[in-house]
């Protein structure tokens, strides 16, 4: 294959940004623009003609884990899919507003999706190896389809290196050829994280990527995400407010408004948002007197 | 004991005896269903070994038929060869074209993939006579005389529904979330197919192509005005060429012959070993192309 792959720019060079957690300055949440990795800015996304997000502003911190919380079915999860331009793969769905990666605009017409999807990293809900690939396989083919990598030692320290980004090469140090679905849950939630680790992506979408998993494996994989904010930047979708306040540095709480759209109601750092939140409905909700 | 006890064990009992006797009905229903299922299949079975098996020789599959068909001896070398390079070679032209419109229908969707859905429908429910009309028009017509080519371009049309068929149920049982990991992975949609929903739909797709084989290979109706039969061994696809289910054809038309009977009743008991061997290898290779935690 002689397919040359196409990346987008490289993220500046910058050093990782000491996350400073002032809760008394309302400033604090005011970020300054080289910190930003993703920026969206008035974002609506649509199935045909319904909206389903409505006018979401959101900066992203690089280095740092976004928790994106709310009440079923308030975008959360389509949101998350617009940054990777995901959403558009569902027929009919399309979006307006505007969404930057390191002041880049995803949406510009020269834009090759398929390549935001390879800088931008996804982990979805249920772990979705590739049934017919075994464990080696699941982290290398990707990398190796996109012409990331070539001859079979590179493709082996990708993956060792990959899987142990995922704290998970010393669990299948042993079983490399055994087949990715062979795995427990974690395991494969872990395998997936490894698989998309292995693009070489920037910035990593996680999907409530713990909500089919047990509590341990929750925890491994928490840890994990604490580990990899120090080289990634992590936007996490979640439905579990325990495990926002325990990993997140930064904190959007959406809602569904009355025209069945989700907007942002507020966000902020977390320990902002769960101890002192600006708005009502934040609050109401991470006390849990309501979603 | 008091009578409200009394009362519930009565109803207990009436409900229990009402329900066993229908249960035990729809239990010898279902065993009848299954021995009329199964009764003729078996004599069907029977009938093809008792009948054929005294025929099979090692001289019937190394010798070619004898000129007179009415004379014994002789063997059915020429028309296994036939069938299977006939088969061969329409399966070589079915199965890539089979898999690349399921491909084509699952990717596109949409009343394109509808409209070419209905096509393939409508081309599998097509009597096979009518196949070998069109291909006698397309090819024998075209090229001026009868051939094995023909005679596979009939048979690859023969098996190409039942294989689209098959991988495009497959293609759309593929897990969704397999199809969004292969997108979010930057994975370009040939690469996903070739290397992610095909090798997980293989097994299934095998199993397709093998029943469309099997099919295939007992077909006479598309042959008759292809391939038209040959009396002689021949490896040339140029030629006519003969096939097992023509000369049974052939020779059951002349059953007054006791020779020609028996060379029909040995053919057909070859054709369904042939049929069956494609059927379980079918099974074999599906269960072998399955990862190691789901066989």
């Amino acid at each position: 294959m002689t397919t040359t792959p196409i990346r987008l720019q490289p993220p500046p060079v910058e050093p990782a940004p000491v996350v400073s957690v002032s809760a008394a300055s309302h400033n604090a949440k005011m970020l300054e623009p080289a910190e930003l990795s993703v920026e969206l800015s008035g974002v609506n996304a649509f199935y045909g003609s319904r909206r389903v997000v409505r006018d979401i502003s959101l900066p992203v911190r690089s280095n740092a884990i976004t928790a994106i919380i709310g009440p079923s079915g308030c975008g959360k999860s389509t949101l998350l899919r617009c940054i990777n331009r995901m959403h558009e793969l569902t027929p009919g769905a399309h979006v307006e507003g505007r969404i930057e990666y390191h002041g880049i605009d995803l949406y510009a017409p020269d834009i090759d999706p398929v390549a935001v999807r390879r800088t931008i990293g996804m982990v979805f809900q249920q772990p979705n190896p590739f049934p017919t690939m075994s464990i080696h396989d699941n982290v290398a083919a990707p990398a190796r389809f996109n012409g990331l990598i070539a001859g079979k030692a590179a493709e082996h320290d990708l993956v060792e290196r990959c899987l142990r980004q995922a704290a998970l090469w010393d669990e299948v140090k042993d079983k490399l050829k055994a087949g990715g679905t062979s795995l427990s849950g974690g395991q494969q939630q872990r395998l997936c994280i490894a698989r998309a680790l292995a693009l070489e992506p920037d910035v990593l979408l996680m999907d409530e990527p713990c909500s089919a998993l047990d509590p341990i494996a929750t925890l491994q994989v928490e840890n994990l995400m604490v580990e990899l904010k120090r080289d990634y930047t992590i936007i996490i979708v979640t439905h579990n407010m325990q495990q926002a306040s325990r990993v997140s540095d930064q904190t959007a709480f959406l809602t569904m408004g009355d025209d069945r759209a989700g907007y942002l109601v507020e966000m902020a750092d977390t320990v902002e948002i769960f101890t002192n939140p600006r708005q009502q409905l934040t609050e109401d909700y991470v006390s849990g007197r309501f979603g | 004991m008091s009578s409200s006890a009394l009362a519930v064990s009565d109803r207990l009992r009436a409900t229990s005896r009402a329900r066993h006797a229908k249960d035990r009905a729809l239990m010898v229903l279902a065993w009848a269903a299954l021995v009329v299922a199964v009764v003729p299949l078996v004599a069907i079975a029977w009938f093809l070994v008792e009948q054929g098996v005294r025929s099979i020789s090692l001289e019937f599959f190394t010798s070619d038929p004898p000129g007179d068909l009415s004379a014994s001896g002789g063997g059915i070398r020429n028309a296994v060869v036939g069938t299977l390079l006939m088969t061969g070679l329409a399966t070589l032209i079915a199965v890539p074209a089979g898999i690349a419109l399921a491909v084509f229908a699952r990717e596109i969707g949409g009343r394109v993939a509808g409209s070419v859905r209905f096509v393939v429908d409508v081309l599998a429910g097509l009597p096979s006579i009518v196949v070998g009309i069109f291909v006698y028009s397309l090819v024998v017509v075209t090229t001026g005389h009868f051939s094995g080519l023909a005679g596979a371009v009939a048979l690859a049309v023969i098996e190409l529904p039942v294989i689209v068929v098959a991988s495009d149920e497959l293609l759309r049982l593929t897990d969704r979330r397999i199809d969004e990991g292969t997108r979010a992975l930057g994975m370009l949609r040939w690469r996903s197919f070739l290397s992610v929903f095909i090798p997980t739909a293989l097994s299934g797709i095998i199993t397709g192509v093998l029943l469309a084989v099997s099919r295939a290979i007992g077909e006479t109706a598309p042959l008759i005005f292809t391939a038209l039969g040959n009396n002689f061994f021949t490896l040339d696809m140029n030629e006519p060429v003969q096939a097992m289910p023509l000369l049974i054809y052939r020779n059951a038309l002349n059953s007054a012959f006791p020779a020609a009977r028996d060379r029909a009743m040995g053919t057909a008991l070859v054709l369904v070993v042939i049929v069956l061997a494609f059927n379980l290898m079918g099974r074999w290779i599906a269960r072998r192309a399955r990862p190691a935690d789901q066989r």
